[in-house]
């Protein structure tokens, strides 16, 4: 008998790939002067020249606008165009040096998420840039932690950045899609079961209400607002407790707050002040009081309604003191389910140290606003309460949320003109597998047999 | 005692993958044996008598246009066509065909009979003939010696098989045949991993016994859809009607009232039941809430009066059975001629087998239909072709061919038997297909003849006519692209009619027919645009293809992206614990499922992009390893 020899081959020959265009923000986020926005793949110069204008010559920097899709400037700063094979990756490469801040640097994301870049995945870069063999075999290994630990990373950045609302939204947006798309597949699969879906009416009311429930969900990602516009934190508590100097202490000395003279214009309510490029809204309740003045009260109800979409309270007693019946009558004007931190003030009277803890449910921080003892600690947990400070990972497994959030809205609302104008339900279906496989970058995959299953499980089918 | 001559192929079993395998590897030119326990069963059909439906007319295409045989025979042997889906899109349109067993069977028979290469042989197959893990060839009952170095087992339900009709239950294969019990244990001595599924099938009724007066008609399509590509309507014999009747509450209080006597609800079935094929008993307790299920009455045969009442396939005792039976609208009388039954047979884990569909522990070893844990017709004879045309290539030493997911069915059906394996018998439908638009009955031919014509499988005639239609295809979508169509050109009579209101401007016809409402027949009614071609099979490809233009292309993007991963081979003798930053409970997904490439790595359940990157990078640095020695 003639051997037949093995036809597999052992080592795994690399074809080229084809893969999508990633985009990451490459530096800390943070205080930094400087925010690089780098841009990996094919379809990178395309889209570097649609946001900063025509690409330079490669290797050299050049000083541009980036603009948004209206032609608005985001920011200006460097461009550089670093053309594959000879790029960090081995593939085309544009990085954006622009300014530092976060939301800054968000919007560029934004911009280039919304011309069809991806946000990377931990550890993407290094990892397109071994295989492109434009790392040694030494530090294959070193990619290799990168890459676990990052997703590691990524996983749990991704879990703080969805607060418990969010969440519970996707997963009731997950639920309505499954049960859209079981209804249309069984239709389609089943044509002879008696359920066509498709001609009664009950898929277009399905539809509908997927596409209210992302809505919501879009509205829920208070985070994607928050890198926007900043946080909103309400300060309540006795009047001595010591709320404006906290409020100096915590802006710090680059931009401190003007103290307000209570009652002369409705703006000095609010206050607006940054932590690590991220700015904070701040309401002081101290400043809601009844008045007969016009303008005055005008300024009270605007600061009440924000109040209702505020992010967080700090409750500010002192040390010595605590939280008192007063104190936990000033928190019943406010809404319900807002997130209450108490700020222990003045433990330099009170003679402890500064310090975290977490009292029925709240945490608790101790500090003093006039030696700043334990303010850093107030304020990295200010930037953690909104998944601020999970780094680089936090800010990006965020960002690839609301990325997936609005690929699943495009196709949800390409899958209504569908069902509308041409009644085509395997085009229909097919939008919806899409909304599905975005949805999926949040909540994992969700394979073809999950669905069979759950039509199985809802419909008695078969002969 | 050895046979005198040896062969290049051996295929085991005559049902509709064993037959298949043995066409496809006799017409790639290999001296190929057909070994079966019982001639007159080739190409039988033991279950449902009907062929193709959602997503299994779809496989039956795609055999058809690689030379297969199943389409031919059932255009043949169909004595009732239609289409399915016909008010939805072409994606999901798909054929279907009520077929007289015996007219069926004679074309199967006939077929193998007549082809070249081909050789038939009566004999219950017992064991394998194995050298050094390489497959050698078979021996028979009789201790007769087959050689080859390719065999091709389709043994289906006979491995091990047990009946179940009410408590009672005895060893046995489908529709009265022997289990190869022998052949069963042999296998299980093998590393192979093997489980125990159940399918059932209803009593059969006399139609004689049966008021149709109260049943709904359901006649097939007019004009007759033809299922091969070859075929056409002369072909078919005469056409009758099925019926349709229904269960009502008396019948799922007979059968709630017998549940104690139900083998499956008393626990002595272990194998696991198809959940879109329940039995009726399943239907009336998982669905408590639903008040009447559906009977398909479908006729067995122009010369027999037994019918097949599809919905009501029990494990149930007979004298249960006559009773449910009777109790339905029309069955009054009705008069049972075999009774239903639920049989319980082995398959074996189809994880344990290359995308070739070649065992990974025996070289030269391949299983197809059934013995995978598939059910069906169709998805036994795609299964045998695969498994026919990769036993003859091996022998040849050729690399193997199996479709990837965005070219066929039959790819997606070894993709996820191979990757995922099967916890129930396995049947295909559109939604498993992630790239259906592509997937099309009208396409499948587009999809799969040049690479049919490629490993010799086609006779020249299929080739011409093919090459005929594709440049013909061509010629049309080239000729609209270049013709204009100016507002001038149409009166307003005839642009209402057409597009629904006047041009607004002027347009190429390959981009008018992109319009949903624009049919190809329509816009050739205009003078200026027609009169185009007559093939009706021309026109309906180049009105498909406009019309899924975009959603195609956009399918492609989303094929190439995932390409590179589905080119990347995973070698057999990987060890998961040398690829760092795995977490363990990956490594166990991936040492248990052994996936052929990355991509299938990461379409198992459980496997994170994290993950692939690792592997990716694993393997990557495994390859720059090999380049260091070689170049030392």
């Amino acid at each position: 008998m003639r051997p037949v020899r093995v036809r597999r081959s052992q080592g795994g020959v690399f074809v080229q790939p084809l893969p999508d265009t990633i985009c990451a923000i490459a530096t800390p986020p943070g205080r930094g002067g400087i925010g690089v926005v780098r841009l990996s793949g094919p379809e990178a110069g395309r889209y570097a020249s649609r946001v900063a204008g025509r690409l330079p010559e490669p290797r050299r920097a050049v000083f541009r606008q980036f603009t948004d899709a209206g032609g608005q400037s985001l920011d200006q700063g460097l461009l550089l165009w670093l053309p594959g094979p000879g790029s960090f990756t081995g593939e085309d490469v544009v990085e954006f040096h622009g300014h530092g801040g976060p939301v800054v640097l968000d919007r560029l994301m934004r911009r280039l998420t919304e011309l069809g870049a991806r946000p990377a995945r931990p550890g993407e870069f290094s990892e397109r840039a071994f295989l492109n063999g434009r790392l040694d075999l030494a530090q294959a290994e070193a990619i290799a932690d990168l890459i676990a630990a990052g997703s590691e990373q990524g996983a749990r950045a991704a879990m703080r950045s969805m607060s418990g609302e969010f969440s519970r939204r996707v997963t009731a947006l997950l639920q309505a899609l499954t049960e859209l798309r079981v209804h249309v597949e069984a239709a389609i699969d089943f044509p002879e079961e008696e359920i066509d879906f498709l001609a009664d009416g009950e898929v277009a009311a399905k539809l509908r209400a997927v596409r209210t429930e992302l809505d919501v969900v879009l509205a829920t990602a208070r985070q994607g607002q928050i890198l926007r516009d900043g946080m909103t934190v309400v300060i309540a508590g006795p009047p001595n407790a010591g709320k404006s100097s906290l409020l100096n202490q915590l802006a710090g000395s680059d931009s401190a707050i003007v103290t307000a003279i209570a009652g002369t214009t409705r703006d000095v309510l609010r206050e607006q002040i940054q932590i690590d490029g991220m700015p904070l809204h701040i309401i002081d309740t101290a400043g809601l009081r009844d008045s007969d003045d016009p303008v005055e009260q005008e300024g009270v109800r605007r600061a009440r309604q924000a109040m209702q979409s505020a992010d967080r309270i700090l409750l500010v007693v002192e040390d010595a003191v605590g939280v008192g019946l007063v104190e936990q009558a000033s928190l019943a004007d406010l809404p319900e389910d807002l997130p209450v931190t108490v700020v222990r003030n003045k433990i330099d009277l009170s003679g402890r140290v500064p310090g975290v803890e977490e009292v029925a449910g709240k945490p608790e921080i101790r500090l003093s606003a006039l030696t700043g003892a334990g303010v850093d600690l107030l304020r990295q947990h200010l930037k953690q309460a909104i998944g601020f400070s999970g780094g680089e990972d936090g800010f990006i497994a965020r960002r690839r949320h609301l990325d997936a959030l609005r690929r699943t809205a495009e196709h949800l609302s390409a899958a209504h003109e569908q069902l509308h104008a041409a009644a085509a339900g395997e085009l229909m279906a097919e939008e919806l597998r899409q909304a599905q496989q975005h949805l999926g970058a949040i909540t994992g995959a969700f394979s073809s047999e999950d669905l069979l299953g759950e039509i199985f499980s809802s419909f008695c089918i078969g002969k | 005692m050895d046979y005198r001559e040896s062969f290049e192929v051996i295929v085991v079993g005559g049902g509709h993958a064993g037959t298949e395998a043995a066409l496809a590897a006799a017409r790639m030119g290999r001296r190929t044996l057909l070994l079966t326990h019982n001639v007159e069963t080739i190409g039988q059909m033991s279950c449902n008598p009907a062929i193709g439906g959602i997503g299994k007319g779809h496989l039956v295409r795609e055999v058809d246009a690689m030379g297969g045989l199943m389409a031919l025979a059932a255009d043949r042997g169909g004595i009732q066509f239609r289409t399915l889906n016909s008010r939805k899109g072409p994606a999901v349109r798909a054929t279907r065909a009520q077929a007289d067993r015996v007219l069926y069977k004679a074309a199967v028979r006939q077929a193998v009979e007549n082809q070249p290469n081909l050789f038939v042989f009566q004999q219950a197959v017992d064991d394998l003939l194995i050298e050094q893990d390489q497959v050698a060839g078979v021996v028979t009952q009789m201790g007769l010696r087959f050689r080859a170095p390719s065999v091709v087992l389709t043994v289906g339900t006979f491995l091990g098989g047990r009946i179940h009709i009410g408590m009672d239950n005895y060893q046995g294969g489908r529709a009265g045949d022997q289990p190869s019990n022998a052949l069963a244990r042999t296998l299980r001595e093998r590393p192979f991993r093997v489980g125990r599924l159940k399918t059932g099938t209803p009593p059969r009724i006399d139609g004689r016994t049966i008021d149709f007066s109260r049943l709904q008609e359901q006649p097939g399509d007019s004009p007759e859809p033809v299922f091969s590509l070859r075929g056409d309507r002369g072909m078919h014999p005469r056409q009758v009607s099925c019926w349709i009747s229904h269960t009502n509450s008396r019948t799922h209080d007979i059968i709630r009232g017998s549940l104690d006597r139900s083998p499956m609800y008393a626990g002595e079935i272990e194998g696991v039941g198809p959940r879109y094929c329940p039995s009726v008993e399943d239907k009336v307790v998982r669905f408590a809430d639903k008040d009447a299920h559906q009977i398909f009455i479908e006729p067995e045969g122009l010369e027999t009066h037994e019918v097949y009442p599809n919905g009501i396939s029990t494990s149930l005792p007979f004298d249960v059975q006559i009773e449910l039976v009777r109790s339905c609208v029309g069955l009054e009388q009705a008069h049972v001629t075999r009774p239903g039954y639920a049989i319980e047979y082995d398959y074996f884990d189809p994880r344990d087998l290359r995308p070739s569909l070649e065992t990974r522990c025996i070289r030269g070893l391949f299983f197809a239909g059934q013995i995978n844990g598939t059910t069906g017709y169709e998805e036994a004879a795609a299964q045998g072709l695969v498994a026919g045309i990769n036993a003859a290539r091996q022998v040849r030493d050729e690399e193997a061919w199996t479709p990837r997911r965005d070219e066929a069915y039959i790819g997606v059906l070894i993709d996820d038997l191979i990757t995922r394996g099967t916890r129930e018998p396995y049947r295909m439908f559109t939604s498993r297909a992630e790239y259906r638009l592509m997937l099309r009955e009208d396409n499948a031919d587009l999809r799969l003849t040049p690479v049919a014509h490629e490993l010799g499988l086609l006779d020249d005639d299929q080739w011409q006519a093919f090459e005929r239609k594709r440049e013909a295809i061509a010629r049309e979508q080239q000729r609209l692209q270049d013709t204009l169509l100016r507002p001038s050109d149409l009166d307003p009579a005839t642009a209402q009619r057409v597009f629904g209101g006047p041009l607004k401007r002027e347009q190429h016809l390959d981009q008018l027919l992109r319009r949903p409402q624009v049919s190809y027949p329509d816009l050739m009614s205009v003078p200026a645009a027609g009169p185009g071609v007559d093939d009706p099979q021309v026109a309906e490809q180049v009105e498909i293809q406009a019309r899924y233009s975009g959603y195609l292309e956009r399918q492609q993007d989303e094929v190439a992206r995932g390409r590179r991963l589905e080119h990347l081979q995973i070698p057999d003798a990987l060890d998961y614990a040398e690829v760092r930053g795995l977490s363990n409970e990956v490594r166990q997904l991936l040492q248990q499922h052994r996936p052929a490439t990355v991509a299938q790595a990461g379409r198992i359940a459980g496997v994170t992009p994290a993950a692939v990157s690792l592997l990716l990078v694993h393997l990557r640095r495994g390859s720059e390893q090999a380049a260091t020695r070689h170049s030392a």
